[in-house]
């Protein structure tokens, strides 16, 4: 029984470690559907939000976004920061918006409905 | 996201300093007729091209999501080649055993192996949003 839960322990690790590579954009996304922020209050959010589960590094949340603001999904705006330097406060474009929008029908909302739900569920 | 970006011009630089530094080499070892030794550093300074291009390039990658397969380096390398070794025979610097016919003729087959280079960048672009390749989006 103990070898059987270490191995099922085992699994879910590895199963979770490839499902959480490519879910930072949907947490991204969600923290700044909730409202603008500067990078480490979205640090802060996704770690609330996916109750400790997702830990985003700064280096790669900095990149995504740089990457995201390239591709015009996510815009910043300056603003006062602790005792420090200004901050840059990310928010979602309508783009980033739209696309989010369109994710959450296309891949989300499917597990809200019968039968996925009553299997999710039970 | 930068065309010529700090690790790019890092390259050239480096690039720039190996090939003075390998052409001064190569002039010495020819004059003094010592073969085996023009065969080493050749070698050498090969190697030390594509081990910095390796780390400037992969140290870019991290940083800047543009992605070029790989034909800035190409160019840079070609042009910073090409210059410092124009250059080498312009102002009188080479060996008896030089000549600018050999530097002509390696510039001229890299031109056609830099544009096939040059189309497929084009052809593996399609693949890519704003220049950023659509696999690196949502890594």
């Amino acid at each position: 029984m103990k070898e059987r839960d270490e191995m099922r322990e085992e699994l879910l690790n590895a199963w979770e470690e490839t499902y959480k590579k490519g879910q930072l954009t949907l947490w991204i996304f969600l923290a700044l559907k909730e409202g603008p922020k500067y990078v480490n209050e979205l640090q802060e959010t996704i770690e609330r939000f996916s109750n400790g589960t997702i830990r985003a590094e700064e280096q790669s949340l900095y990149r995504t976004l740089r990457k995201f603001y390239h591709l015009k999904m996510v815009d910043y705006s300056s603003g006062k920061g602790h005792k420090g330097p200004d901050r840059k406060y990310y928010h979602l474009t309508s783009l980033g918006q739209s696309l989010l929008e369109s994710f959450i029908e296309r891949n989300i909302l499917l597990f809200f409905e019968e039968p996925l739900k009553e299997l999710l569920l039970n | 996201m930068k065309i010529i970006s700090r690790n790019l011009l890092l390259f050239a630089l480096l690039l720039f300093a190996y090939t003075l530094l390998f052409r001064y080499g190569l002039g010495q070892l020819l004059t003094a007729e010592k073969w085996g030794w023009v065969a080493i550093i050749s070698v050498l300074y090969g190697g030390i091209i594509f081990i910095t291009a390796w780390m400037t390039g992969r140290r870019d990658g991290r940083e800047n999501f543009l992605f070029d397969a790989g034909f800035r380096w190409n160019m840079t390398t070609f042009v910073v080649w090409g210059i410092a070794s124009e250059a080498w025979f312009l102002l009188g610097l080479h060996s008896a055993y030089e000549s600018i016919r050999v530097v002509h003729i390696t510039l001229l087959i890299w031109s056609g192996f830099l544009l096939l280079h040059f189309i497929l960048f084009l052809i593996l672009r399609r693949r890519t949003i704003r220049g950023v390749h659509k696999t690196d989006i949502f890594e």
